[in-house]
């Protein structure tokens, strides 16, 4: 049976959907991603108009992340106050990005710019993703322990003014590279259409040195929220929200986690990263692939005034 | 609403039909409205017809066009040009006033019907669709001619000149594929009857295409009150998450 969606004004078949959701729901319950990135690219390729898919994507991930932040904060891995400091950057990050994007759709560069941001940001990330879970394997296999973060390691960050005390993260760092982790975070979230944990979580771990065990859910915690912003904020400046959608890639969503966490829970985490590296790699590949290779027309149309 | 060809057409239905011609054109449509609902895939139209008189079809003197016309649009083209090896939209055209959708129908090809000028003046065919106004980099026949190529492919735009079905030496029928990506909106249906080159007789016939039901209130809704729209979007996502772990907790 073919749904009829309102805002997109098209008809797509409910199963194709509602399998793309469980799918990419399944992988982000796997990986414990938001799996924006992958959906977003996923609709575009459907027929799913861009700006729809990026906006229409971002309630899929407020919705499937809200499960996840229940249960770690069952677990108490949420630094709340962290978390409370990065959303500062996170909602102004995120009115940057939805009205940068709506500037960049009359100029007509919004295709262009999002698959130019996901080549570079997936290349990059899956590069060192890559990079680093081979190393980890390799030595793994050697029998020597990787190396992790190394406590009392001091570097630039803790020379930045506007010190605050986090608690739970039992740091001691400035706010400033925290709410300016945050408003990136938002940006990517409203042009791109992903939670952008693939970024935050690299970021905590390394840059911010947070501990492990906190980090998960403070990125959740930050993803549910930001992409609830985009949301609303793409409804009220683009009417891009596709409810209709939206419904059917969240049923097949929440699902998908499900089974996705306990796929995941039978892998090994290097090896769930390694995986993780070469599907990030996959996508940035196959948008740059669609970049430089010439179009099948050269000339593309778009309803109403640029 | 176009003003060209449809005015082109009532003087034809007041001069030309009523004066003494020998044949006299009566079309009428299945339904006079187009209702996109929830499982919508796109419908089939039948515009049929008379003509009174004793026609002259099969010996191909008088031939029969059958036109549906969207509301117009304004769309703009954009052309892609290689920077650095990278495709980036670079030129570009905005137009005004051509149909968003469009729908020919004749019993003989376009260019055996009557001349180049005849055809344009009333839009009839294609290759004779003309912006009312049109801003461009360079030369707007690229881009009409890029917007013509992709409606065709998304179903918006056809032509068929074989699409005109005689049932009986006087009665014809058209069928017209109206598909789910249909814009709403005012639609004319027009029928011509040429006779060697000329329009003798003309009727055109409104027709409405709108979402109606849980569609409609749903855009409306959207368009209206985004900010409640884009709450109510993000309450349904919290909602469903929230329910998939107590469903699930249960289940375990």
């Amino acid at each position: 049976m073919e749904i009829y969606l309102p805002i997109a004004e098209m008809s797509v078949h409910w199963l194709v959907v509602l399998g793309m959701g469980f799918g990419v729901g399944f992988l982000s319950g796997m990986f414990g991603i938001g799996g924006g990135f992958l959906l977003t690219p996923l609709l575009i390729f459907y027929g799913i108009p861009p700006g729809v898919a990026v906006a229409t994507t971002a309630s899929q991930i407020t919705s499937v992340t809200f499960s996840g932040v229940i249960s770690q904060w069952r677990r108490r891995s949420v630094d709340l106050k962290m978390g409370a400091v990065m959303l500062v950057g996170g909602f102004v990050g995120t009115g940057a990005g939805v009205y940068l994007f709506s500037v960049l759709r009359r100029m007509g560069q919004s295709e262009f710019s999002v698959s130019a941001s996901y080549v570079i940001l997936l290349g990059a990330v899956g590069g060192l993703m890559l990079n680093e879970s081979v190393r980890t394997l390799r030595a793994a296999r050697n029998g020597a322990s990787a190396s992790g973060r190394k406590p009392g390691q001091h570097n630039w960050i803790h020379g930045l003014p506007l010190k605050m005390r986090f608690r739970q993260s039992r740091l001691y760092i400035s706010a400033i590279p925290v709410v300016a982790l945050g408003f990136v975070v938002g940006v990517l979230s409203a042009i791109m259409g992903v939670g952008g944990a693939f970024l935050m979580v690299p970021v905590m771990i390394y840059v911010l040195r947070m501990p492990t065990n906190v980090v998960i859910g403070t990125s959740l915690f930050q993803v549910l929220f930001v992409t609830a912003a985009a949301t609303v904020l793409h409804a009220v400046d683009n009417y891009t929200v596709d409810i209709v959608l939206a419904l059917f890639l969240i049923l097949g969503g929440v699902f998908g986690v499900q089974y996705g966490v306990r796929a995941g829970a039978k892998l090994r985490g290097e090896q769930l990263r390694f995986w993780l590296a070469v599907l990030v790699l996959a996508v940035a590949a196959r948008l740059f692939f669609e970049m430089v290779a010439t179009p099948a027309d050269l000339y593309s149309i778009t309803a109403g005034t640029p | 609403m176009r003003a060209r060809p449809l005015l082109a057409a009532c003087a034809v239905l007041l001069f030309a039909g009523p004066a003494g011609a020998e044949e006299d054109l009566v079309s009428g449509l299945s339904q006079d409205s187009v209702q996109i609902t929830s499982n919508y895939t796109g419908t089939d139209l039948t515009v049929f017809g008379a003509i009174e008189g004793r026609p002259e079809l099969e010996t191909g003197r008088e031939t029969i066009i059958v036109v549906v016309r969207g509301p117009d649009a304004t769309v703009t083209v954009r052309r892609k040009d290689r920077f650095a090896g990278v495709w980036i939209n670079n030129a570009r055209a905005r137009l005004v006033g051509l149909p968003s959708y469009y729908f020919l129908a004749s019993t003989r090809p376009l260019d055996e019907i009557a001349p180049a000028d005849t055809l344009r003046r009333y839009e009839l065919g294609l290759d004779t669709l003309r912006p009312q106004t049109a801003l461009s980099d360079g030369s707007i026949m690229p881009y009409v001619r890029a917007l013509v190529r992709a409606e065709v492919k998304n179903g918006l735009y056809a032509q068929d000149t074989q699409g005109v079905e005689m049932l009986s030496p006087t009665l014809f029928r058209v069928r017209v594929a109206v598909p789910a990506s249909v814009p709403r909106g005012f639609y004319v249906v027009q029928a011509f009857l040429f006779r060697d080159g000329t329009v003798i007789s003309a009727q055109s016939t409104p027709l409405f295409v709108d979402q109606t039901g849980f569609e409609r209130r749903l855009f409306a809704f959207a368009h209206e009150r985004p900010l409640l729209y884009g709450l109510s979007t993000v309450l349904m996502a919290v909602l469903l998450g929230w329910f998939s772990t107590l469903f699930f907790r249960r289940g375990m």
